[in-house]
């Protein structure tokens, strides 16, 4: 294989990395602070991604055409909308169920994704259908080698690592990150350290679905498709790498999103007859690491969360 | 100077720990203690307080407002602290923001730092700490931490839950001439122990809770010559 495509490989085994990471990191904060698997969180990220599309049409029909605004306009309202659907689906779904078995709360969500999974493809115009996503995004490329290397997809990259930034940032050097972090450690004791831990339940989910939008704006505007079913895969892959790395742990569920996209890229490049195997391969290889390291590869010690 | 009133509360915590119809005021300015064996409902009682259980029936006020249904961070507003059993650090946490998060409420970055440096001025092993995790440190030292976290908030009323709790007796002897000197600061003090004579030693008034229920009070040094408190713990 030569040098060129090998670096596309690799330049799309990063993008993919990131949309992991993403979305992995939200399965890990609400692991952290309510202890609950949330398995409607594809299907926050297909609604952002679906959001940011019809912000997209709003503003073609109002007759914005600059493409930055376009851009900055269909980020920031998927973000903050879904934002607001995640801090809503915690407070009237997920914690009225505190206390009950866990499994209750993975099957109820598992309900809850296929409603907004059902409802998009019923209700949005033609959602059954894909929707072609626009490159909103400069497409200029360098030419390195049989390699280009695109201006979109670079600046697609930066935009998820500075998102990823903000969410460390915010956990390890706020006053909200410090009220978070000690919550999941033990909510009744940052009870009576006077956090309002409702309050603190609700920005955490809405700070992981705004995360999940993101991944879904970013999947539109790489692909420049989005469909129904988008996030229910890119669910199932965030939550296997959520796993790997080790629930509850950020860093493990950035590492675990990348190592994943990883195994799909060697799995691509090294299996014959191509991709066809390589999420096969990429499972093989998460179910190997599992058996490997149970608790995933940056364990929870003893009660360490987020 | 605000009271603690509690009356007439019931509640329950798990089964061994209930609370059936317990009445007691914390006096402002004091240290009042309540005595009472494992089971007995001292935890109950300061669950109920902080909003953690809240109570079937009954009504617990501080200084005028009701506490008893609101949610535990607006007790916590109101000005109460609490050192709870066990210590309950955050272990994963550095010494400096197990003490930062008992501040949460202190909007001031000023008065956090101000509280900080006199936590550290108790405490001077904690200051060559600061950047330690909690869980590392031993039990003493995690002691010191619950401690001065507590003592963050500036709180008007202070709830200690059993300080006594897995520490040496000289650490135990330590913590009471801490509390008793937290107590002449001005800070109105609830302490919850077994450890019978060092407590009354230190405590102004007391209450000896049995099976949920007040079955003795009085000023410190009466309680160690009654008869109840004897009762209370061995019959």
């Amino acid at each position: 294989m030569d040098a060129g495509l090998l670096a596309q490989f690799v330049a799309n085994g990063l993008m993919l990395g990131m949309m992991y990471a993403l979305v992995a990191v939200g399965f890990t904060l609400f692991f952290g602070v309510l202890d609950v698997i949330k398995f409607s969180h594809g299907d926050v990220l297909t609604v952002g991604a679906f959001t940011g599309y019809s912000t997209y049409l709003g503003l073609k029909l109002l007759g914005v055409a600059n493409p930055w605004l376009q851009v900055a306009a269909v980020v920031i309202v998927a973000c903050a909308a879904m934002a607001l659907l995640g801090a809503l689906i915690a407070k009237y779904i997920v914690m009225p169920l505190k206390g009950a078995p866990a499994l209750n709360v993975l099957l109820i969500t598992l309900m809850l994704g296929t409603v907004l999974r059902e409802s998009v493809r019923l209700f949005y115009p033609d959602g059954a259908n894909p929707k072609r996503f626009p490159r909103l995004l400069p497409t200029d490329a360098v030419a390195l080698g049989s390699f280009n290397l695109r201006l979109d997809s670079v600046l697609l990259f930066l935009g998820g690592l500075a998102v990823i930034v903000a969410i460390h940032v915010l956990i390890n050097r706020t006053k909200l990150g410090l009220a978070i972090r000690a919550v999941a450690q033990d909510e009744e004791t940052a009870k009576t350290m006077g956090i309002n831990f409702t309050l603190v339940v609700l920005v955490t989910f809405a700070i992981g679905s705004a995360a999940a939008a993101f991944a879904g704006v970013m999947n539109g505007l790489y692909y420049n498709e989005i469909n129904f079913g988008m996030g229910l895969w890119l669910g199932v892959i965030g939550f296997s790498a959520a796993i790997v790395g080790g629930l509850g742990n950020i860093y493990g569920a950035i590492l675990g999103g990348f190592l994943f996209a990883a195994l799909q890229t060697v799995g691509a490049v090294a299996l014959p007859f191509a991709s066809a195997y390589k999420d096969v391969f990429a499972f093989a290889a998460v179910i190997a690491i599992m058996a490997w390291r149970p608790t995933g590869l940056i364990a929870e010690r003893t009660s360490e969360r987020v | 100077m605000t009271s603690l009133e509690i009356e007439n509360v019931y509640a329950a915590y798990d089964k061994a720990d209930v609370l059936e119809g317990v009445t007691l005021t914390v006096a402002p300015g004091r240290i009042t203690c309540l005595l009472g064996s494992n089971g007995s409902g001292k935890t109950t009682l300061i669950r109920a307080i902080l909003g953690l259980t809240p109570p079937r029936a009954g009504t617990i006020r501080f200084g005028g407002a009701t506490l008893s249904g609101l949610p535990t961070h607006k007790v916590i507003a109101a000005g109460i602290a609490c050192i709870p059993e066990g210590r309950k650090v955050f272990t994963k946490l550095t010494v400096e923001e197990n003490l930062r998060l008992g501040a949460y409420q202190e909007a001031s970055a000023a008065a956090v730092a101000e509280r900080l440096g006199r936590a550290y001025e108790i405490f001077p092993q904690l200051a060559e700490r600061r950047a330690q995790l909690a869980g590392t440190m031993s039990g003493g030292e995690q002691a010191m931490v619950s401690i001065g976290r507590g003592l963050m908030s500036a709180p008007k009323l202070l709830l200690i839950d059993e300080p006594s709790l897995g520490l040496s007796p000289r650490l135990v002897k330590e913590n009471f001439s801490i509390i008793r000197r937290i107590n002449e600061q001005g800070i109105t003090v609830f302490l919850v122990e077994q450890n019978v004579h060092q407590t009354l030693a230190i405590a102004h008034y007391g209450y000896v809770l049995s099976q949920g229920r007040v079955v003795a009070s009085g000023s410190a040094e009466a309680l160690a010559r009654d008869a109840a408190v004897q009762r209370a713990y061995f019959g």
